[in-house]
């Protein structure tokens, strides 16, 4: 279970988070939708400390860490305990698919290099490239950078894999393929937070939606509850805009 | 003004025999200046406080001040203070018997540091935000992140730069000949000085750095184009 409580982060004088407190459960999808400046990003970024909050605190499994004081080694221990898939890939681009994969293996979790490679591959095939394995980044499409991305975060076998809106660099006809491999992820039991603006497919796969706004959380429940049922009107007003949008996709 | 080329090649023997000492030269003071011109970069790059702001006014300072310049500074300073200093640290050659080499390595490897330092901060600079993140996410340290995936993806960007400083640090070599050492240019003169005939001396001389610094910058667009192999070619 993974727990942040009373989370605050401010650049400069604009606080892009107030406050914001949530919960998610062992194996639960849990997806935060909100307009652009909502802080939704920010706040997946503060649990892996990408960005340094400035109150708050962390609860994942047993471990409580201070967000604010933790030491190099809390935040090593948090990092290694999950896995991050980047809205621009954020692929090694020195390294190939399957060394991409094998990077985390190797050196964090110190798996020789045999059984890393299998995993890897493993880990490659499972979301469909195996034939790409020996491409670098540049050769490859952005749908197949974001599988290698997915891959991964997979592959190091993370309490929690955090989605930072990994479909919205992509083309339209490569979010397919990308959203695909998600939801196989999500079926295998998981624990994943995503941020994204696929209203569908977060009605689809999630647990739980969270809807963020201005820095605070305005309302949370399941899919059915905030999609055909919001309470809050801020909520409703959102979706009104962005959901007969989105059917033009389907 | 005549051209003997019996003379040119007396300059020409001269010039190659020694060769060595500016080859050593040069390539001591890559070495060294790469060294300290990444750890500079290094530093700036991860701001550490009071280190990155000194070293940034430091190589602003420096790169104002020209090799001669401070070659001869030091120089003298040298003649003048090293019985001081020897009597101090209780060394006992006295300074006939110290190769002024290197005072010629001291300021060579100070101004090669400023300008290899401003290079491959350059290059950093060019490295997306996003790859130290993805380093960091998957649970690389600091250190883990920067010589595993930062350094390797700045090769092929520092290169071409680095080859240049490369080349200036060859020319940059000839200068020590006005401390007193003999290195191609002073060994291209010497036959000259029985002649009286200059020009085979300055060709002969023109002739072997230009070979030299061919050679090398042959030898580093080797490297530069095996570290590039990750990046697609477009042009």
């Amino acid at each position: 279970m993974i727990e942040i409580t009373h989370l605050k982060k401010s650049f400069g004088k604009q606080e892009v988070l107030k406050d914001v407190s949530f919960k998610i459960q062992k194996g639960q999808v849990v997806t935060i939708l909100g307009p652009s400046g909502s802080g939704k990003t920010t706040f997946l970024r503060c649990i892996n400390f990408l960005e340094r909050a400035e109150e708050g605190e962390l609860r994942i499994g047993d471990t409580r860490i201070n967000l604010r004081k933790a030491s190099r080694k809390e935040i090593l221990n948090v990092r290694r305990r999950t896995a991050f898939v980047f809205q621009n890939y954020g692929l090694f681009y020195h390294k190939t698919a399957l060394q991409n994969v094998m990077e985390g293996l190797v050196v964090v979790q110190k798996i020789p290099k045999d059984e890393a490679r299998k995993r890897a591959e493993a880990a490659l095939e499972w979301v469909g490239l195996s034939n790409r394995k020996d491409f670098y980044p540049s050769q490859l499409s952005g749908g197949q950078q974001q599988r290698v991305g997915i891959a991964r975060a997979v592959a190091l076998n993370p309490e929690v894999i955090l989605f930072d809106e990994p479909t919205s660099a992509l083309d339209p006809e490569w979010v397919g393929e990308t959203l695909d491999v998600i939801k196989k992820v999500a079926k295998k039991g998981i624990t994943m937070i995503i941020v994204t603006h696929e209203m569908s497919f977060a009605e689809e796969v999630s647990d739980k939606v969270v809807f963020m706004d201005g820095g605070s959380v305005v309302e949370e429940g399941t899919p059915k509850e905030i999609f055909t049922n919001p309470k809050e009107e801020r909520t409703k007003k959102f979706l009104a805009r962005i959901i007969p949008q989105d059917m033009y996709y389907i | 003004m005549s051209f003997s080329s019996e003379n040119f090649f007396d300059s020409l023997q001269g010039a190659i025999a020694y060769l060595p000492v500016t080859f050593k030269l040069t390539i001591y003071t890559f070495v060294i200046s790469l060294f300290i011109g990444g750890t500079i970069a290094i530093i700036r790059n991860y701001k550490v406080p009071m280190i990155s702001q000194f070293l940034a006014w430091f190589v602003t300072i420096y790169n104002g001040l020209p090799l001669m310049v401070a070659l001869v500074i030091y120089n003298l300073l040298f003649m003048t203070n090293y019985d001081n200093v020897a009597r101090f640290f209780h060394i006992s050659k006295t300074i006939s018997e110290i190769n002024p080499v290197i005072v010629g390595y001291f300021s060579l490897i100070l101004s090669s540091s400023c300008s290899y330092s401003e290079t491959i901060r350059g290059a950093l600079q060019s490295i997306e935000q996003v790859q130290y993140e993805a380093g960091y996410a998957i649970g690389l340290s600091k250190l883990q992140t920067l010589y595993r995936i930062i350094l390797p993806q700045l090769v092929p960007v520092a290169i071409p730069g680095l080859i240049n400083n490369l080349v200036g640090t060859i020319k940059g070599t000839n200068l020590v000949s006005a401390i007193g050492i003999l290195e191609i240019m002073g060994g291209a003169l010497t036959p000259c000085a029985l002649s009286y005939s200059y020009l085979e001396g300055y060709l002969a001389a023109a002739l072997v750095y230009w070979l030299f610094s061919f050679v090398l910058e042959t030898l580093a667009k080797q490297i530069e184009v095996r570290s590039t192999k990750f990046r697609r070619q477009i042009v």
